[in-house]
């Protein structure tokens, strides 16, 4: 996979700056970087889906955000709940309530703070340890390559999963082992792709160029293999919280989670604890599945597009 | 297959063929699937009209060996299949005979004599004798193997002859209360000296298990089911139900949804049905719900402190919690009633003394001036006096100057501990004490390390209360803080062990309970276990297929899971067993229909790509 | 969750698949002569076995970590004496330090013992072989539909490509594979099983079996449990092959020799059938089998739901205790499954693609 869009620009950057008149090196970057985020984002445009998926994200986004507000902190308390436990749908709540009587529209909007979270965090472990593996697997070849690539190749063929759960065990429960077991599972993936990017990067003439003008590893890594694989490394994080967030709710379903945390698996795992699957309560179960997909499913349609956008020869999303 | 090869044509034909056969797979698969909707008959007509009681489980088996097994799934077939020494009624829970039919204890308390009936044989035609009777207990005492399960019974067992076939007696080191409530299969001699190792035969093998009691085990299938064929030469008569079958579903919901299908007869209250699946069922035709008192206790137990029988102390639990008016402060800050009413929405009965009420002889209840109520006002005002002030921030404060924070051990598969946990962390929260929940698979470690402040802590009471009593005992504190005592909760308290080693001396029945009564009080009143409430174990059975079955005790009582094998000796089915036959009849035309709808699509799909391979030949 | 991590590689399209990645330009750097194909053979047969081990390695000293003496499990609650602690630590041989324990491990596991489950008390080997014919029941019915409906809605999708077939396709595969795989089966669940009226439940609500019927009513009624989980997995899981099937395929439609093939005069429907789909179909193979080693692990969650008598839920048992050998052997199997699929479309990639290894 090749994303052409910033190298050709991005090439002057490693000569040695020129003081003369007229706009500085950095302002002409940063006018450069802006021309390409509007390129960027002309092209994004096109895709229906990937702007359909990027306007809900903001909404979700936005509920998120605005929780405190508009349900407030105290929507999971049980002491003072306002209803009798499992009520369906009423004009006062209008997704029922849960066993303990609290309002479930509140939780489900309380719960998507933590959803989000997780899955962001998540994502952004994820692409953190793949892309430094990528990056310096790619940089630096020889052994550590290939003490780093048989390490990708190892994790890639451990079910993830059972990794997770294992992991998730293994550490206490509370959203931080979440976030660390769905991390430390899902990066070889993104190792593999930087990789093959940074070598196609560094194969680059301007690269010798840069050597050759005393550039060290540091700055070739960081000035001009980073900003190459930025795209790669952008659309990856989407897509990467898109099952982040469905890993999370696993995790949550299958009792993992930190158990005084509203998110939306563990809301899955409460209904089924309380039994609402036999006793016909579907609307305990059916929002937060609802949610999960769509923003999972947002997050999905994302990524393809800006990928779309960077590689249109896959014509992935059209 | 290579790219040249596909221009040929004699590649080509073969294409379509293998998508041909594929479709067809796939077709074939769905008419099995939709054919198989006609068996779905009552669960209550098995094969050539045989009786059979489906039984809907949610655990699976651990071992079927006797001196394995310690899953209550099993020893419940234990029960089914092996006769005890003695039996409990079910009316009452007051002893009776089983293998045994009488026994006597010689003057100095030390010899038991049995004697055993003669009119029980074992399944494959053998007379069963207090040989073998005396063969398993002194199988358990000598391999440690066989001592894996029911170990504890034979600890003080001195030594076990059986002087004829129809006497076995029983020497002690010390007297023991509990020689009636030897709760140990006895298993046929003949069969299992041939077992060469205990701790990995599993009698998963060879069908059917020779045994004598009610039913004989004739099927088992891993995670799948347990089949018992009724024993119709069992002494005490044979049951109604030819064949009981115990099927196991890892999820209670799809267990409720088969008996609202019919697909089982009876849905085990292990764990309990939650209220809403309770609920949902009340209304529902031919179901009954059996909301029976539970024998479990819940409680929330404090660490006093762990330390081992060497006197080392161990664990991190909090220093606040030596101090037993924090403890009672504490246990008043927990409203009980709000605890039935909520979480076990009435399917549980408020707590009191440690053994629940439904062992009516033993229950225990605090007097109006010992009684620990709800009381938060009272309790704040218990901890300010014993020197935990609340700060500025409203923040209960340690003796170290530091905010008071527990953490709670709970069990992450238990729904209930996670809902009180949430209301511990808002009315202790009142009282300006942060409670953290730690809930874990797995709680044993933490627990045994004394690693935890407090803890969610429960145990099922057999008729004879001994074990749950000896449990709290100085006696069971491991011997150094390396081993493994029996001990629940590190409790070690004099006046209680004194007590508790008068009433396993006593063998007068009401003496004995009077005893009993005595240390739940002391119990009581240290604050260690504090049992916020006894549960129900709500269960629920199809009444078109069970006409009548025996609850225990016999008034108001559970069904499975008794300490008898009262409950499926005495079911008897229902005649009709056929009303959900309409129901099942609409779904097996659906399931027709859906099945063909499939069936006729894939037919269209596939006659469009013949079509276009025709085509593409040419 | 292989959804989890495949989502990644599914959209990212054919190149972004790690094993085809590398392959492809691999081809250019070994040699093309058929001598080749025996030292690819021997190299990529030697890579699985080192994997084998390191996974044999990592399961013997990742659940080290986990937090629990297994003996206090087994003896949980119930006073046992010191002496028969002993006795069990012994019987398991957790009172060897733990290097002895590890080549004592590994020496039994090359002969095919894998310890003994402490729940079960029986061999860990029979514990899995009880459960692995049920697992590959559900597995591989799943595989075999979700693979076959994939490929050809990917097929189709990718001819049609842009027009309104093409469109509410791929989003219908992608929403089902954004959804939660145990949630869908839930909601099958309460809609198919406990039924919701009118409808009557028209399958079972769980487990492989009623446990009453022989012979051929018996597969009949293996069947009938069979479909509700079936259809979650398929529902959940064909996405990804039709994603990779479509975007293979338009990669392939792009590429110079169709527009010779077209210029030689073929009609363009058999361009696509005997040129495009061949060569698209390379990407589509690996995944399938990395796929197929994967699905094995990523049953876990339709077992729980629908009470199915697998390796999942057999592993979710073992976990909870912990039964370190059965945990350890279960880990040691999902992964062996995925070396061991990996490695075959490594075999079969030469004979598929000209290009590698011939």
């Amino acid at each position: 996979m090749t994303a052409e869009t910033t190298d050709t620009t991005e090439s002057a950057s490693g000569s040695p700056p020129v003081k003369s008149g007229g706009p500085g090196p950095r302002a002409l970057a940063r006018r450069r970087r802006r021309a390409s985020v509007a390129r960027f984002w002309r092209e994004y445009r096109k895709h229906r889906a990937g702007v359909f998926g990027l306007a809900a994200l903001v909404l979700f986004v936005l509920v998120a955000l605005t929780a405190p507000l508009t349900v407030g902190s105290d929507v999971d308390s049980v002491t003072d709940a306002p209803g009798q436990p499992l009520e369906s749908p009423s004009g006062r709540f209008p997704l029922g309530t849960d066993q303990f009587g609290r309002n479930l529209l509140g939780l489900l909007i309380w719960g998507s703070r933590v959803s989000l979270l997780v899955g962001l965090l998540a994502a952004v472990l994820s692409v953190l340890i793949g892309a430094l593996i990528g990056i310096t697997a790619g940089h630096f070849r020889g052994w550590y390559a290939t003490v780093m690539m048989r390490i990708t190749d190892w994790f890639l063929v451990m079910p993830t999963l059972v990794l997770a759960i294992v992991l998730a065990t293994v550490l206490s429960r509370s959203l931080g082992t979440i976030v660390l077991a769905i991390g430390v599972t899902t990066w070889p993936t993104t190792a593999r792709l930087v990789r093959a990017q940074t070598l196609a990067v560094e194969s680059r003439p301007y690269i010798e160029r840069a050597k050759a003008l005393g550039g060290g590893h540091w700055h070739i890594m960081s000035r001009h293999v980073l900003p190459n694989v930025m795209p790669l490394i952008l659309a990856q994080t989407t897509l990467i919280i898109s099952s982040a967030i469905l890993a999370e709710a696993t995790l949550a379903f299958l009792g993992l989670g930190d158990p005084a945390v509203v998110s939306w698996g563990g809301l899955l795992q409460d209904a089924r604890e309380a039994g609402s699957v036999s006793s016909g309560d579907w609307w305990y179960l059916v929002p937060p599945g609802i949610g999960i997909a769509v923003v999972a499913l947002a997050f999905t349609l994302c990524g393809r597009a800006v990928e779309a956008v960077l590689n249109p020869r896959l014509g992935v999303s059209r | 297959m290579n790219r040249h090869d596909q221009h040929g044509s004699g590649r080509t034909s073969h294409r379509p063929w293998r998508t041909r056969l594929l479709a067809a797979a796939g077709a074939g698969a769905l008419l099995l699937a939709s054919g198989a909707v006609a068996p779905s008959v009552s669960a209550a007509d098995g094969d050539g009209g045989d009786k059979v009681l489906t039984v809907a489980v949610a655990q699976s088996v651990d071992s079927l060996s006797p001196f394995l097994a310690v899953r209550l799934l099993s020893t419940s077939i234990h029960r089914l299949t092996y006769e005890y020494l003695t039996n409990y009624d079910a009316k009452d829970n007051h002893v009776i005979p089983g293998l045994a039919t009488e026994w006597k204890s010689s003057p100095d308390k030390l010899t038991w004599t049995y004697t055993i009936r003669s009119d029980s044989k074992w399944s494959d035609g053998e007379q069963a004798t207090a040989e073998d009777a005396a063969w398993t207990f002194n199988t358990m005492m000598t391999d440690p193997g066989a001592a894996t399960a029911n170990g504890s019974f034979v600890g003080n067992f001195a030594k076990v002859t059986a002087p004829s076939p129809t006497q076995l007696v029983i020497r002690l080191k010390k007297p023991q209360a509990t020689m009636t409530a030897l709760d140990v299969p006895i298993v046929p001699k003949h069969v299992w000296e041939k077992v060469d190792d205990f701790s990995k035969f599993n009698n998963d093998k060879d069908f059917p298990v020779v045994g004598n009691g009610p039913f004989v085990l004739t099927d088992y299938k891993p995670d799948s089911y347990v089949r018992l064929k009724a024993n119709k030469d069992f002494w005490r008569g044979a049951p109604k139900f030819d064949e009981l079958v115990f099927r196991y579903y890892k999820d209670q919901d799809a267990a409720v949804a088969a008996l609202r299908k019919g697909e089982v007869s009876f849905v085990a209250g292990s764990p309990s049905l939650t209220p809403a699946q309770a609920d949902s069922l009340k209304g529902e035709e031919n179901i009954r719900v059996n909301d029976a008192p539970g024998r479990r206790f819940y409680a929330l137990a404090t660490n006093p402190g762990a330390r081992a029988k060497d006197g080392t102390k161990f664990g991190d639990g909090d220093p606040s919690l030596l101090d037993q008016r924090v403890r009672n402060a504490l246990f008043m800050a927990v409203d009980r009633k709000a605890i039935v009413d909520k979480v076990f929405q009435g399917h549980a009965v408020e707590g009191a003394g440690y053994i629940p009420p439904r062992f009516s002889s033993y229950f225990f209840e605090p007097s109006a001036g010992q009684e620990l109520a709800y009381d938060p006002k009272k309790a704040a005002q218990l901890l300010d006096e014993a020197g935990y002030r609340t700060n500025g921030d409203g923040k209960r404060l340690g003796k170290d100057g530091k905010p008071l924070d527990y953490r709670i051990l709970c069990h992450a598969t238990d729904p209930n501990d996670k809902a009180v946990g949430k209301y511990l962390q808002e009315w202790w929260g009142e009282l300006g004490i942060s409670v953290t929940l730690n809930c874990l698979d797995n709680v044993t470690d933490p627990w045994l390390a004394g690693k935890y402040d407090l803890a969610f802590d429960g145990w099922s009471v057999n008729p004879d209360p001994d074990f749950v009593l000896s449990i709290h005992t100085c006696d069971a504190l491991p011997a150094t803080p390396k081993d493994t005592g029996a001990t629940d909760n590190f409790i070690c308290d004099k006046q209680y062990d004194e007590l508790y080693a008068r009433q396993l001396g006593e063998y007068d029945a009401d003496k004995r309970a009077e005893i009993v009564k005595q240390m739940q009080s002391r119990l009581y009143d240290t604050g260690y276990m504090n049992v916020m409430a006894y549960p129900n174990a709500v269960e629920a059975y199809r009444t078109d297929q069970i006409e009548s079955i025996t609850t225990m005790p016999s008034d108001a009582g559970n069904i499975y899971g008794q300490d008898g094998y009262w409950s499926w000796w005495s079911a008897v089915p229902a005649d009709s067993g056929d009303s959900s036959g309409s129901s099942s009849s609409t779904g097996t035309v659906i399931g027709i229909v859906a099945g063909v709808v499939v069936l006729v699509g894939l037919g269209v799909l596939f006659a469009v790509r013949r079509r276009a391979s025709a085509d593409d030949r040419e | 969750m292989s959804s989890a991590t495949d989502s990644a590689s599914a959209s990212a399209g054919a190149s972004a698949n790690p094993s085809a990645a590398d392959k492809r330009p691999a081809a250019g750097t070994r040699g093309r002569t058929r001598s080749a194909y025996p030292r690819y053979l021997a190299g990529k047969l030697a890579g699985a076995v080192v994997s084998l081990f390191a996974v044999l390695v990592t399961s013997f000293f990742l659940f080290r970590l986990i937090p629990g003496d297994p003996v206090k499990f087994m003896t949980g609650g119930r006073p046992v004496s010191a002496e028969q602690l002993a006795v069990y630590k012994e019987e398991f041989g957790l009172d060897l330090p733990l290097w002895e324990q590890f080549t004592d491990y590994c020496a039994k596991a090359l002969s095919g013992d894998l310890g003994t489950s402490y729940q079960f008390h029986a061999p860990v080997v029979d514990k899995i072989t009880e459960a692995l014919p049920n697992t590959l029941l559900l597995t591989g019915t799943a595989f075999v539909l979700y693979t076959a409906l994939g490929a050809f809605l990917g097929t189709r999708s990718a001819w049609r490509h842009g027009g309104l077939g093409d469109r509410l396709n791929t989003g219908l595969a992608l929403t089902l594979y954004s959804i939660p795989s145990f949630w869908l089966g839930l909601l099958l669940i309460i809609v198919l099983s406990v039924g919701v009226d009118p409808i009557p439940g028209l399958f079972p609500t769980g487990g492989m079996e009623s446990g009453r019927e022989e012979g051929f009513a018996h597969m009949l009624d293996v069947a009938h449990h069979l479909v509700l989980p079936v259809v979650t997995l398929v529902a959940v899981e064909y996405g990804q092959t039709l994603l990779v099937t479509r975007s293979a395929l338009l990669d392939e439609m792009g590429s110079d020799y169709l527009t010779t093939a077209r210029a030689k005069g073929l009609r363009d429907d058999l361009v696509r059938r005997r040129h495009a789909v061949p060569n698209a179909l390379l990407p589509t193979v690996t995944l399938v089998f990395v796929n197929l080693g994967r699905t094995v692990a990523g049953v876990i969650l339709v077992e729980t739901v629908f009470s199915w008598p697998g390796l999942g839920g057999l592993f979710y048992q073992a976990l909870s205790v912990p039964d370190l050998p059965l945990v350890q052997g279960l880990f040691f199997v999902f992964a062996a499954a995925v070396i061991l699929m990996n490695t075959l479309a490594d075999l079969l990639y030469p004979m598929l693609d000209p290009r590698v290894g011939r």
